[in-house]
């Protein structure tokens, strides 16, 4: 599974495609951002409803290059300025994060 | 807690001067405000508000109005859910005799759509101090929230007594008691000298 295969999952939306597509090979899912850095692993994509310019730092800072937002939450410019800045790809969708895992899951299963 | 209650054992306890900064709100900054300067003791009207990062932060002011129009706001921006008194307690808005005026509607528990850094930007743009709260608490402290301090504009980070001060990193520190019941008020307290109370002399002081 690629980053831009996320892209394809129904209902998913890109809104900073500014990245370079390569493989993910894990997901992490979590809206504590201490966990995130503590226990994502590099190349994962991120399922969380934490909307904000800190949670594009921790991404940054684990080697996640792709966030996934759920619950349709809203996100500023500048959260997507600074992914762009920092090549990291943001979808969102209207799912949970429980739903969002299982299909990203399933994008997963053949690794 | 009254703002009556918690003055007079302020009083009790030595304070030269307190910060009222009720979670999400400051519907009873007007009452504080009133009972401060009846007897006399110097205070800062405040917030802390658990913002989207759900790390709690403080606003503090020396101008009660300012205070005020950041808490409308704030509290504007928590989510539409009514306060059941039942699971997280009552939420009174009181006069200076300690009579219940009326109750906040929504629950002040949550946590409200403005960023840490829109939080931020709101608090100076009303010449407010923009401090995150108990910093290494491990639940809603911006350390157990994010894993770190972001680079932001911060007037200095809240620690509790035994906090190693390593973790403030380039900021002022203040130590608070944080006290959520009478008899923990002025437990934990700093001491500053300034001539009067205001936002600028704090800042001078802390910056010593």
């Amino acid at each position: 599974m690629t980053i831009a295969d996320i892209g394809k999952i129904e209902n998913m939306e890109c809104l900073q495609d500014r990245y370079e597509d390569r493989d993910i090979t894990d997901a992490y899912t979590s809206d504590l951002l201490s966990d995130v850095m503590a226990n994502a692993s590099e190349y994962s994509v991120l399922i969380t409803i934490q909307a904000h310019k800190n949670t594009v730092a921790v991404a940054t800072l684990v080697g996640v290059p792709a966030i996934v937002i759920c619950n349709n939450r809203p996100v500023d410019d500048d959260v997507l300025e600074t992914a762009a800045s920092e090549g990291i790809a943001v979808f969102r969708t209207a799912e949970n994060q429980f739903q969002s895992s299982l299909r990203i899951g399933e994008g997963l299963k053949d690794l | 807690m009254s703002p009556a209650a918690i003055v007079k054992q302020a009083q009790e306890s030595g304070l030269n001067a307190l910060a009222l900064t009720d979670h999400n709100c400051t519907f009873n900054l007007p009452v504080f405000a009133e009972v401060c300067a009846r007897e006399g003791m110097a205070c800062l009207y405040g917030i802390e508000v658990n913002v989207l990062e759900e790390a709690h932060v403080l606003g503090l002011f020396d101008c009660l109005d300012s205070a005020l129009e950041l808490g409308k706001l704030v509290y504007e921006s928590l989510p539409d859910v009514p306060n059941q008194a039942g699971i997280l307690g009552d939420q009174p808005i009181v006069n200076g005799k300690d009579e219940i005026l009326g109750f906040a509607e929504k629950t002040l528990y949550g946590a409200s759509s403005l960023s840490l850094h829109s939080l931020l930007e709101e608090v100076h743009h009303l010449g407010g101090l923009c401090i995150p709260a108990h910093i290494a608490r491990p639940t809603n402290g911006i350390i157990s929230q994010l894993g770190f301090i972001p680079d932001e504009d911060f007037d200095a980070v809240e620690l509790r007594s035994g906090d190693n001060p390593e973790l403030a990193g380039r900021y002022p520190v203040l130590r608070n008691s944080d006290s959520h019941f009478l008899e923990s008020i002025g437990a934990v307290y700093n001491e500053l000298e300034m001539e009067s109370l205001s936002v600028e002399n704090l800042m001078a002081a802390l910056s010593l």
